[in-house]
């Protein structure tokens, strides 16, 4: 896979593509969706959010169609526009290991219209966690890697087990990517409003440099680096420890533009 | 839908913690559009309804704490907008109830249809303005029981005030109410703002975000 820019808009921030109002897609390498399940899913209760200067927490819980009505909107052109102005990556997850194979299923005629399709293991906000059993993942990445004939990323987070070990097994089974790291388990508390969710931004950004160092210099993984990319500067700092490219997801919510300014840097 | 920068026109403080701040810019908006607005002390920008003040594009802030505090310091600003839904009221006259932070939407609101303004406050306000102003808690209910003969409500301010208004007049007119999730992107992309109604999930910062209040509290 051919990033340029090297810029992958993060799944779940970047919604289905609403980001095109706010960023010109020359400055995007790839537009990742918002992960799609195999049963729709209303997402977690409000409140969903909350924010300090350092992290956002996020509980919005996959909230999506579904896989169905995802490819019926799709073979109507709802995304025609996306597609017609970006690389477009498909994300998807299940609510157990079967799920993701059907979503798999599903999804095979519509496979070539994506530049690559990316596995989220590692939402923090669903009860099912692939990463914990990796006897079950490693049935389960070759089984994925069978049915689908698209560049594959798998989407790790660092629950459930070392992440160099886990990339490796992605590797092993035939994958070609990773995208490192999703957000982390993480608690807050504001009064009464308690928000229980995945955390996100600048304070993620050492706890992700780490792990795409230790998974570049165990595989030879395309790596998507994602967690507390903020700027330039931390771009480059993922760059330098290996990343072929960046994902920029909360750092949408302080500035749409901050895209643009990357991509410049790097294009 | 863009991404611009504003420049502070004028600063007008309507009490010790509220101002209004226009700007030099024009924006083509619909009335309880907002705008997300960044701040220093924040991941995420914040939003804020948009409205008009002395012929000029203004927002109300209530500084309640650093990022509030920095939105009314600066001379620029960086924003994206306008973001969600137009209020469109029903036929008829209206009324809208709402803080005093709530000016510059209140004026807009009263310019394009038929409706009167009431402000609630917990002070009096320092400047002159242009709306009945009732002052502290049991003036403000008393004011609430007084309202009669409209059409509609429309009711803006904090979730505690939102809750009381709508319980004093859902039995006299129907009422609309700006909700205030938390927001992120503003933009309908992070599912950040859901609300639970009798209707499913709405997300304010496209579905709303102004719903009827008997969506949300019947």
């Amino acid at each position: 896979m051919e990033l340029r820019p090297p810029i992958v808009i993060a799944s779940g921030v970047g919604g289905m593509g609403e980001y095109l109002k706010l960023i010109d897609p020359r400055y995007i390498g790839a537009y990742t969706l918002k992960t799609i399940t195999f049963k729709p899913r209303l997402g977690n209760p409000p409140p969903r959010l909350i924010a300090t200067e350092r992290y956002l927490i996020n509980s919005i819980g996959l909230e999506n169609v579904g896989v169905e009505k995802f490819i019926e909107e799709l073979e109507n052109g709802l995304y025609e526009e996306l597609f017609r102005k970006v690389k477009v990556i498909f994300s998807f997850a299940g609510e157990d290991f079967e799920e993701y194979l059907k979503v798999a299923e599903r999804m095979v005629p519509h496979q070539d219209r994506f530049v690559a399709f990316e596995c989220n293991f590692s939402c923090p906000n669903v009860d099912f966690n692939p990463l914990s059993d990796t006897s079950q993942l490693k049935k389960m990445l070759i089984e994925l890697r069978k049915k689908l004939d698209v560049f594959l990323i798998a989407k790790l987070g660092i629950e459930g087990a070392f992440i160099e070990q886990l990339a490796e097994l992605v590797e092993e089974c035939g994958w070609n990517g990773v995208t490192i790291i999703n957000t982390i388990r993480a608690l807050h508390i504001d009064g009464e409003t308690l928000i229980k969710g995945g955390i996100s931004g600048p304070i993620l950004k050492p706890i992700a440099l780490r792990a795409v160092y230790e998974v570049r210099n165990r595989t030879n993984l395309y790596i998507i680096a994602s967690g507390g990319i903020m700027d330039e500067t931390d771009a480059q700092h993922f760059f330098e420890v290996g990343a072929n490219a960046v994902s920029i997801g909360t750092a949408l919510y302080r500035d749409p533009t901050i895209v643009e300014r990357i991509a410049k840097r790097f294009l | 839908m863009e991404n611009f920068s504003l420049s502070r026109c004028e600063l007008i403080r309507l009490n010790r913690d509220t101002f209004i701040v226009t700007f030099n810019e024009k924006i083509d908006f619909e009335p309880t559009q907002f705008i997300m607005i960044e701040t220093e002390t924040s991941i995420v920008r914040k939003p804020f309804g948009l409205g008009r003040w002395n012929d000029r594009l203004a927002i109300g802030v209530q500084v309640i704490g650093p990022g509030t505090a920095y939105i009314v310091r600066q001379e620029k600003l960086n924003a994206h907008g306008p973001c969600g839904k137009g209020f469109v009221p029903p036929k008829g006259r209206g009324a809208m109830i709402a803080t005093l932070a709530c000016l510059p939407m209140a004026f807009d609101l009263q310019e394009r249809y038929d409706c009167d303004v009431f402000i609630g406050s917990v002070d009096e306000p320092w400047i002159e303005v242009p709306f009945p102003i009732v002052v502290g808690d049991e003036a403000f209910l008393k004011m609430l029981q007084s309202l009669n003969g409209y059409d509609w409500f429309l009711v803006i301010g904090s979730d505690q005030m939102e809750k009381i208004v709508y319980d004093a007049l859902k039995d006299k007119a129907e009422v609309f109410v700006s909700f205030n999730e938390y927001m992120a992107c503003g933009i309908g992309a992070c599912r950040g703002c859901a609300k639970v109604t009798k209707h499913g999930l709405k997300h304010l910062c496209i579905d709303g975000p102004v719903l009827r209040g008997e969506e949300v509290w019947s």
